[in-house]
């Protein structure tokens, strides 16, 4: 008997072949389908992970393991969902996490839609986190682990989960794709954006923004005290906590500590002026109980950055305030703050 | 068992895709695929001969079967290949003679016609482009100012492998003669479910493919009536009067020759028995499914082919859904990451984008029964509702 029907996002990548492997050993019904973001084209070459060379290696993958393999064509919804919202978070000032938006909107809402069409009980995904009783907890990996990217998607979602490789290291999932001789056994990590070639986020900014974006224009570089100490090319071109590219001359580093879009100003400091003693959140999402006012947590507010303990302080329509028990380095508008009970994701929210 | 595991629910309804190998196909090969008949046909020794004479014997069939002379017989690796010899070639050829570098294609050609046009293009000739009715015929007005421009080959399908649109082919040959324009037409489809002839009508280029009735992928041929309009692309040993040299696929020009003959000597067999079962399915279809359309049924088209939009069913999640319950049909043209953008053919006739993007393609072969026109009138409307709950629960989120 078999234990369900599931879709498997593969991006042809070595954690999700290794996913749908695991699935198949284990008895599910598989059927595996490729997600095509974006229009590959001539302008980007072949990325790991986001290629056409990737539909293909996902392909060869399905085939070894004899399931059905699709294409599913997102190029527009993930225009719509996540690249304009990349843009417009970046002309507003902010630092976006689009990998969050994928996963909110298209990699597990959109994937779930085509589950159902196709009667399938579950989704799987090659994420290093671990899914139990409808809660999401970190991977065993903890340097792999992306619960950090998942605190937007929808409880309902979480729920006919399946993260096979959650419990596994890398290097396990690389030798399980050795022994199961997986084409993608040795395939390169894909670590930078994918939409975004050679980590360059300005191109890709200019190639969607008009070019006198107020974003994109010369603007004031000033001090936390008012004094103006130079020029930059354009404020999207910062992000909290940034040393390169501000002038120099100083007795202290001086990092960039906020940026102030109406005035197209860049305010910098010292490191002491980086730290934050508190964290607002907005677009909360819950995948627990929600935390109430006087409630404690553990809220982490970078990818792979250390959580903090911390006190909700007001919550309510969306926002939600804490105090950190600890002060924080380079707070950043735009980035994640995900909530965590020791190892269980509890929800989260952008950072205001 | 899944369906698409389970070879006795599966349904092939793509045969303008590609079609199995025929037993006496395969029997026909054989000796050239085992040391009995290895040899190089360009050789003078015992080797050779066998090899050479039943080149001989696949041209003799082919030409017999369409009209034409064996030595107007080009082996070619398919009908992309012939098509692209027959247009670039066709270009490059009125160039070198100082003829007008510029090609007449019609707007619903196979992507081989096209894009071989707009390699001219890029060469620095001219691609004219006709436009189509909405039944997918070609507008003679069009096809009659082009041959006024001058130009160096006027192409036009026979069988659209898209929609079945048929086009007056003696007609258009017969204007391209008259105005002395080399006339090419891609028969890739028409073969075997037309009568399909070259005898009685002045064409000059005629692309055949081999998997398309039951021979090998990559075997196909050009008939060139006169070898005059076209330069080579090809260049080696002087192979097939140097038209398309290189050593010749032996076995896959045999199987070719074989499944010419067969399929001209069915012809109206298989005319009669592609077209019963396509006009029930698609009885059928419209019975189940008020709001379908077939795509150019105001058209003249072949018997094997139908081509049903489907308001609000997007044809890849379609296509998705009919694999997994076992039917194998298609979209538009499929492009090569596996999925279907809307298909230039059918934007040609002027169906708006939303239909193109949700039809889908059934296409019958001499193998096709009435269960599995049965199956797909089974499954269908589920698979549809479903499509429709898919795409109105992602509209949702948008």
């Amino acid at each position: 008997m078999s234990p369900g029907k599931v879709l498997v996002a593969m991006s042809g990548g070595v954690d999700s072949s290794v996913a749908a492997a695991l699935l198949v050993e284990q008895g599910y019904e598989v059927i595996g389908a490729t997600m095509k973001l974006f229009c590959y084209g001539d302008t980007v070459a072949d990325r790991p992970c986001c290629s056409l060379d990737s539909i293909q290696d996902a392909a060869t993958v399905a085939e070894r393991l004899d399931v059905p393999h699709y294409v599913l064509d997102f190029e527009d919804r993930f225009q719509q969902f996540v690249v304009q919202d990349f843009v417009s978070e970046y002309a507003g000032g902010r630092t976006p996490i689009p990998c969050v938006r994928c996963n909110t909107f298209t990699k597990f809402r959109d994937l779930l839609a085509h589950a159902d069409a196709l009667g399938c009980d579950h989704i799987a995904t090659g994420h290093y986190t671990i899914v139990r009783d409808g809660a999401l907890y970190r991977g065993r990996d903890r340097l792999k682990d992306q619960t950090y990217f998942m605190w937007g998607i929808d409880r309902g979602v979480v729920e006919r989960m399946l993260t096979p490789i959650g419990e596994l290291t890398k290097e396990e999932t690389r030798s399980l794709a050795r022994r199961l001789d997986l084409a993608t056994a040795e395939k390169p990590e894909s670590v930078e954006i994918c939409f975004v070639p050679d980590g360059d986020y300005a191109a890709v900014l200019e190639q969607h923004l008009p070019t006198d974006a107020p974003s994109l224009s010369p603007g004031p570089i000033r001090t936390t005290g008012g004094e103006v100490i130079g020029e930059h090319r354009g404020f999207a071109r910062y992000t909290i906590g940034q040393r390169r590219g501000l002038p120099g001359g100083f007795a202290h580093p001086m990092y960039v500590v906020g940026i102030e879009p109406e005035e197209r100003a860049v305010v910098v400091g010292t490191a002491d002026e980086l730290f934050g003693h508190c964290v607002e959140l907005q677009e909360v999402n819950w995948l627990a109980e929600p935390l109430q006012p006087g409630d404690t947590c553990e809220v982490q507010v970078r990818y792979r950055s250390k959580p903090t303990a911390a006190l909700v302080k007001e919550g309510a329509g969306g926002r939600l305030a804490l105090d950190l028990a600890e002060p924080v380095r380079a707070i950043t508008p735009g980035q994640s703050g995900a909530l965590y009970d020791g190892e269980q994701l509890l929800g989260g929210g952008v950072i205001n | 068992m899944t369906p698409t595991r389970d070879s006795s629910q599966r349904v092939y309804l793509d045969h303008a895709a590609t079609t199995p190998v025929r037993p006496e196909v395969r029997a026909a090969m054989e000796p050239f695929l085992t040391d009995e008949a290895f040899g190089n046909p360009s050789s003078a020794h015992w080797a050779g001969r066998p090899a050479r004479a039943a080149l001989a014997e696949a041209r003799e069939c082919i030409a017999a079967a369409v009209g034409a002379e064996p030595h107007q017989v080009v082996f070619t690796s398919g009908g992309t290949e012939a098509d692209n010899l027959a247009v670039l070639g066709g270009a490059l050829a009125a160039r070198a003679t100082g003829r007008p570098f510029r090609v007449a294609v019609s707007a619903i050609e196979h992507k081989a016609v096209l894009d071989a046009a707009r390699v001219v293009e890029r060469l620095g000739g001219e691609m004219v482009l006709l436009p189509v009715s909405a039944g997918g015929q070609v507008e003679p007005a069009a096809v009659d100012a082009a041959l006024e421009q001058g130009v160096a080959l006027l192409s036009v399908m026979w069988v659209n492998n898209e929609t079945g649109a048929v086009q007056d082919v003696v007609s258009l040959a017969e204007h391209a003669d008259q105005a002395g324009v080399p006339f090419h037409t891609d028969a890739v489809q028409a073969l075997g479910k037309l009568p399909c002839t070259m005898a009685d009508a002045p064409i000059t280029l005629l692309t055949l493919s081999g998997h398309k009735i039951g021979a090998l992928k990559g075997a196909g041929a050009l008939i060139v009536r006169d070898k005059q309009v076209l330069e080579p692309l090809l260049h080696g040993g002087g192979q097939q009067e140097g038209v398309r040299p290189g050593t010749e696929n032996v076995a896959g020009a045999v199987g070719l020759g074989v499944a010419v003959k067969l399929a001209s000597a069915e012809q109206t067999e298989t005319e009669h028995h592609t077209r019963a079962l396509r006009d029930d399915l698609e009885r059928r279809v419209i019975d189940a499914l008020r709001d379908a359309t077939v795509n150019g049924r105001d058209g003249t088209r072949a018997p094997h082919i139908s081509s049903i939009a489907i308001p609000g069913a997007d044809s890849n999640a379609l296509l998705m859904q009919l694999d997994v319950a076992g039917i194998a049909c298609s979209a538009g043209s499929a492009c090569a990451t596996g999925t279907a953008s809307p298909s230039h053919v059918l934007m040609a006739t002027g169906l708006p984008d939303e239909l193109a993007s949700a039809s889908v393609r059934f296409s019958f072969g001499h193998q096709s029964r009435e269960q599995d026109v049965d199956r797909v009138i089974e499954v269908l409307p589920d698979a549809v509702q479903r499509v429709r709950t898919l795409v109105a629960s992602l509209a949702e989120g948008a």
